[in-house]
Order: C-alpha cells, then structure tokens, then sequence
C-alpha cells in the first residue's frame, strides 16, 4: 500500500517542526528518512501514523487511494516502532506479540489456537522460537527490538513504520539488525518508512532516501542518485565530507558546464585526483601539508597556491605508496568528474 | 627480583594497603551514629506506639475489650469505615484521572493542576476544614440560608424553562426543600466528614503516581493505540498493569490518613456521640472524659492500622524494588 502525503505542516507554538512536507512511498518500498536531529523525521512518521495531526487545513495522508488524515491510528492499519520499542513490560514475549489480536472485537478476534499458531509464527520470522516465555526485562536490546517488530507485524497492517529501529544499539548488532531488515523486506515486502539519522544505515538498506532538514524535504532519491548529485549544499554536506572550493579553480575539467567566475564548488575527497607537480599535467598547483595515512583510505590536506584554503583529498594506499607523496610535496589537483557548483545559496 | 619488577608491584601494594577511610568511618563513630538513630526511634516512635497497648491492657484484657462494647464505639467504628469506604475509592478516581491527565497529555493550565493536587497538604487541616463550615455552614454560599439567594439571579428562567416542559408542578415542592433549615446535611453530618476526608487525602495516590507514569512514558499506551485498543482496553492492559504497585502504595498510604484524620473532620463533625464521631475524634473524648483505658483501648485501632499500613508499605517497596 502506498503512502502519499501532501502539504503537510506541523507547528507547536511557534515552532514549525513540518513545513508544507511532501512525501510519496510506492508500494512495497523500504524507504529511509534521513536528516539530522530536530529535522522533523519522528513528527512526520507519527503524522503518517495518526499519533499527531498536521495543522488544521494543512494536507492530508492517503494510504493508497484511500484519504486517512482523519482516521484514527488504530484504524489505519499501520504497525509503528517506537525507538525505545515500547514492549508491554509486563507481559511476556508471546503475550506482546499476540496484544494486537486479542484487543481487537470479539467478532473479528481469531480463536486462541489461531492466535497461537500466528504467535508462533511470528517467533520463528524473528528468529526467537524458544524465547516467548521470557518477559522483555530479560532481553537484549537486539532481541526487544525484533518483539517490537514482530508484535507490529502481527495484527498485518498496511504499511511499517520504524522510528530510529536501530538507533539505541551498539554498532554490531546495529549492522547486523538492519541486514536483517533488507532481507524481511525483500521476502514480504511491506511498505515500510524508517527514519534514522545515520547516513550510512539510509544509504546501505533503502530503495530510496528521503532527506529532511529543518522541517522540509531536501532531496528524494535512491540512495546512489543523492550520494552523487546532491540538489542542495546541505544533503551534499550531509552526505559525507565534501570540499567547499572557492572558485575561480583550475582543478575544474575546462569545457563543462561549469562556470569559473565567483562561487563554490562541491567536491568530494575521493574525486580529486593529485599528481606530482613535474608531471606537468593540468590542475589546480597546491602543496601537501599533511598526510593521515591510518586506515585503507589516506587523507591528505592541501595547500592551495593562490591562498584561497585547504582541499581535503582522499588516496587509496596504493597510489600514496606509488607516487611516494611526502608532507611539502609540490603538486596539481583536478576532479576526476563535473562537479556541482554554486547552488545559489 | 629486577628493578624493573620491584617498580611495578610497589604501586599496586600501596593501592591494596590503603586504608579505606573515606569509604567507612571509624567504627566507634559508626556505632555512636547507629545508636542514636535508634535510640531516637525507640523513643520517639517505638516507646509510644508500646505505651498505647500498656495503657489499653492496664486494667486487664476484660476491661479492654469492654471498651468495645459500648455503642459510642461501634457508631464511631462504623462512622470511620464508612467514610473510608467512600473517600478511598474517590480518591483513587480521582488520583488515577489527575495523574492520567497531567502525564499523558499536553494542556494549558497542566502546572497549576500539579500545584493544585499539593494544597490539601499545603493548608492547615483545620483550615480545610473551616472552609468546609464557610461553603456549606449555615450562612454559607451552599448553606440553607443562601439558597434562594444563590438561586435567584437564574429562578426566572429556570422557571420559564420548566414551564416550558410543563413542569410546573415541580416548582413548588422544589421551593418548599429549598427553604429547609436542614435541606443539605453536609455540616455536621457524614456527608461533610466525607467530604473532609476526601480533601486532606486527596494527594496520596495523585502524587505517587505522577512521577510513575511521568517516568514511564507515554510510548506503550500508543503502542496500544496504534494496534487497534480503545481507550479503556489501553488503560486496563496497559496503564493499570504498569502502575498497580505505585497505585497501591498510594492508596495504603490514603487509607491510613482517611482512618486517622483528626482537624479538619473535627471541624466539620460537630462530634456528636454515636452519630458524627469517628474513631480519633471518640478517642479525644473518651480521653476528656477521664477513661483512659477506652481511649487507649480506641487508640490500639489506629496503632495498629499504622502496623498494617508499614508492613503492606515495606511489601510494596521490596516488590519495587525486586522489579
Ligand atoms: N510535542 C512537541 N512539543 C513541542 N515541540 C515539539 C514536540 N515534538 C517535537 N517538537 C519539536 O519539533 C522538532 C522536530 O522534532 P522531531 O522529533 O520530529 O525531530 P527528529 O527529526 O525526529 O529528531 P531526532 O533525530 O532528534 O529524533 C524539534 O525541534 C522538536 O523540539
Ligand atoms: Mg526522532
């Protein structure tokens, strides 16, 4: 089921946390919210969810064909977790998993026998058969966060919405849960929205990002698409590390279509290519002032010559090794592609 | 040994020597404290608590259960029963709804609600109680004196309204209760020491609750809401089961100060024997009447309603505790 929601404010007080947010989820997609803290990711996801309403007047959600703005949550079919994941503390494992069912009215309340079957199937899915009995003090992190999903999953809503799912974990369990969540997806493929504000967690597991910063949607786009053409110098800082290169530049490709008057450049390290200054190729006369070699990837800081700062570039080993770069090395710096300049900021 | 070695172990057999003073005093300070602890305890809570029963029991066990025979007593025993009956229930509606509100939901107006749940014990009981004898006294604003003065801005069209729904017949016998010396029994009567009672309880059970659910959240109960519960099904299974042990802490806590209450139920009983006495209050008289030995033998009650209420309170903290 699709999630279209447009137009959406959301003020409190004063403060607009939503600013007329547009948001299109296909059907079937695991989509990632990205953005950094305070950006508006939670208060969209429980805006989609019905545990918020957008301003009077604002915009609407639609599941689908279908306009909810004005459904209640429990009534929209939507499965959430909470980042703190909410277990019911005092029930068990299997009784979280089966709340859903057994709330709902007697005549469409599945028998005990099915509630069971569907309990257990739920535990296998998340790979904690023998665990139902336990209660959710005696889990770990890794394990209260997969009951929280299988107890969303159970009542079979429409669409999956994951606040931070991952964000209260250590680093291995993290990486190891959200492989976990790509292959969930790929087998059943719910329509599911994640917010997290790990660049690295959106890129690696979502069909597509969505980037949010102060209260608006930056930039959609599949994960490879907004890694390397970022629309706006905020997702392109966002993005990883990138050079703010005061233009006019030599290092830029001549004949593209990038203006050499005044402005900035956006270059990522890795697309920076550096040769020894007697190569006499062209590019950009700069001089190395530091080399930080830790790691498969080495970083080296350079000295423009014209005065106008620092380029940071990025080197495998390899090539650091074979061309025997030393700190107040002289050299020539050029992109490797065209480059976003300027974004009129 | 090497030198090398011999610098390496030195440092690491100071560090297990020390002495670890800051950690635990001298003994003798230690026991001095403790002893005095005690012996304040002893004299101040424990002493007392033995001289009631020694007092009861001074003329044999005979003459202390005879002190429960007498008809004063039983009313007295009845009266306090009943309005604990009443006054804890209410007070744990209230108390849940209060603490609900304030910690589940964003309102105007949330931190005056909090200042208002501490006024009961922020007043004098006997304040509160007065306050009870102004509203509904005899030349109180609900007195049966004021009535008809309370009513008579909104009589014409009350009355028009009623004749609107051809009621007229009700008007008269209305204005006839209405002008009833003793239409509303609340001053000097179990109304108002209900009443009373209710309000210096009020907070027990508000104010244990409070940081419980502040503390817990509000994530759950949305959890709930998101998987199809309604509200009542989301406060049952959800809210109830999370604050049970908190819920009763408070109202162990509300019972004991419903049971004992003496200043403001003074104020508003009147204490008239065998009708608005309740058991501290027939203690105080028994007391003034010289018979010491029915006022102890009284006293042994609510001595042993404060044992009670300290064991179910240890009860509920060590199951806190264990969770
Ligand atoms: N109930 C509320 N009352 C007032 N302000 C709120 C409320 N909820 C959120 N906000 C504000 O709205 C803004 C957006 O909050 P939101 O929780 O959506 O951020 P977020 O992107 O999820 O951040 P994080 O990554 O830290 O979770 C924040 O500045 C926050 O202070
Ligand atoms: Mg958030």
């Amino acid at each position: 089921m699709s999630i279209t929601a447009t137009n959406i404010t959301k003020t409190f007080g004063n403060y607009t946390a939503l600013n007329a947010v547009n948001l299109h989820v296909p059907s079937g997609k695991l989509i990632a919210l990205l953005g950094p803290s305070g950006s508006g990711k939670t208060t969209l996801l429980r805006i989609i969810a019905g545990l918020e309403f957008a301003d009077q007047g604002s915009g609407n959600i639609l599941f689908g064909d279908e306009d909810v703005t004005n459904v209640p949550p429990g009534k929209r079919g939507v499965g959430f977790v909470f980042q703190h994941y909410a277990l019911f503390r005092h029930l068990s494992v299997a009784e979280n998993i089966a709340f859903g069912l057994k709330v709902r009215k007697r005549a469409e309340r599945p028998d005990k026998a099915t509630i069971a079957a569907r309990v257990k199937e739920l535990l296998h899915l998340i790979q904690l058969e023998d665990l139902g009995g336990r209660y959710p003090a005696q889990l770990s992190g890794g394990q209260r966060q997969r009951v929280a999903l299988a107890r969303a999953l159970a009542v079979q809503p429409k669409v999956l919405l994951l606040d931070e799912p991952f964000g209260a974990l250590d680093a291995k369990v993290r990486r190891d849960l959200r492989r976990w969540l790509r292959n969930f997806h790929d087998e059943i493929h719910l329509t599911t929205v994640f917010v997290t504000h790990d660049q690295e967690e959106a890129l690696e597991i979502a069909d597509e990002v969505v980037i949010m910063n102060q209260a608006r949607v930056e930039q959609v786009g599949i994960p490879q698409e907004v890694y390397d053409r970022p629309t706006t110098p905020f997702v392109h800082k966002f993005l990883g590390n990138v050079n703010q290169i005061v233009l006019p530049w030599s290092g830029l490709i001549p004949g593209t279509n990038v203006p050499q008057e005044d402005g900035i450049a956006f270059v990522r390290p890795h697309d920076i290519e550096l040769v020894h200054f007697n190569t006499g190729r062209d590019g950009d006369p700069a001089q190395v002032v530091d080399i930080h070699a830790a790691g498969p990837v080495a970083k080296v800081a350079v000295k423009r010559n014209d005065g106008k700062g620092i380029v940071d570039v990025e080197l495998s080993r390899a090539y650091l090794d074979q061309i025997r770069l030393r700190e107040g090395d002289h050299v020539l710096l050029r992109v490797r592609r065209p480059v976003a300049t300027d974004y009129a900021i | 040994m090497s030198p090398v070695a011999t610098t390496i172990t030195t440092p690491a057999l100071a560090v297990d020597n020390r002495p670890r003073s800051h950690i635990h005093d001298p003994a003798w300070l230690r026991w001095t404290l403790i002893s005095l602890a005690l012996l304040f305890l002893l004299s101040f809570l424990l002493l007392p608590l033995a001289a009631v029963f020694a007092e009861a029991l001074r003329n044999g066990i005979k003459a202390y259960f005879a002190a429960f025979e007498d008809s004063d007593a039983l009313a007295a025993i009845r009266l306090t029963l009943i309005t604990t009956a009443i006054s804890v229930p209410a007070n744990v509606v209230f108390g849940v709804a209060a603490a609900w509100a304030i910690t589940k939901f964003d309102f105007r107006g949330k931190s005056f609600l909090i200042t208002l749940i501490d006024l009961p014990f922020a007043v004098s009981p006997v304040i509160a109680g007065l306050i009870f004898v102004l509203v509904f006294g005899r030349h109180g604003w609900f007195g049966p004196g004021n009535m008809e003065h309370l009513f008579a801005p909104i009589a014409p069209g009350f009355k028009e309204f009623v004749s609107g729904y051809g009621l007229d017949w009700l008007l008269g016998p209305l204005a006839e209760w209405m002008n009833e010396p003793g239409m509303l029994p609340v001053l000097f009567a179990t109304p108002g020491i209900v009443l009373a009672t209710i309000f210096v309880s009020f907070p027990f059970v508000a104010r244990e609750l409070i940081p419980l659910m502040q503390a817990q959240g509000r994530d759950e109960e949305l959890t709930a809401i998101t998987l199809g519960a309604n509200g009542w099904q989301t406060f049952w299974r959800v809210t109830l089961p999370n604050i049970k042990w908190g819920l009763f802490y408070g109202v162990i806590l509300c019972n004991a100060r419903a049971m004992g209450e003496f200043g403001a139920v003074s104020v508003v009983s009147g204490k008239i024997r065998g009708e608005t006495n309740t058991l501290p209050l027939h203690v105080e008289i028994l007391y003034n009447e010289y018979n010491s030995v029915g006022a102890f033998a009284i006293a042994t009650l609510l001595a042993m309603l404060a044992i009670v209420t300290l064991i179910a309170k240890s009860f509920t903290e060590w199951k806190f505790a264990k969770k």
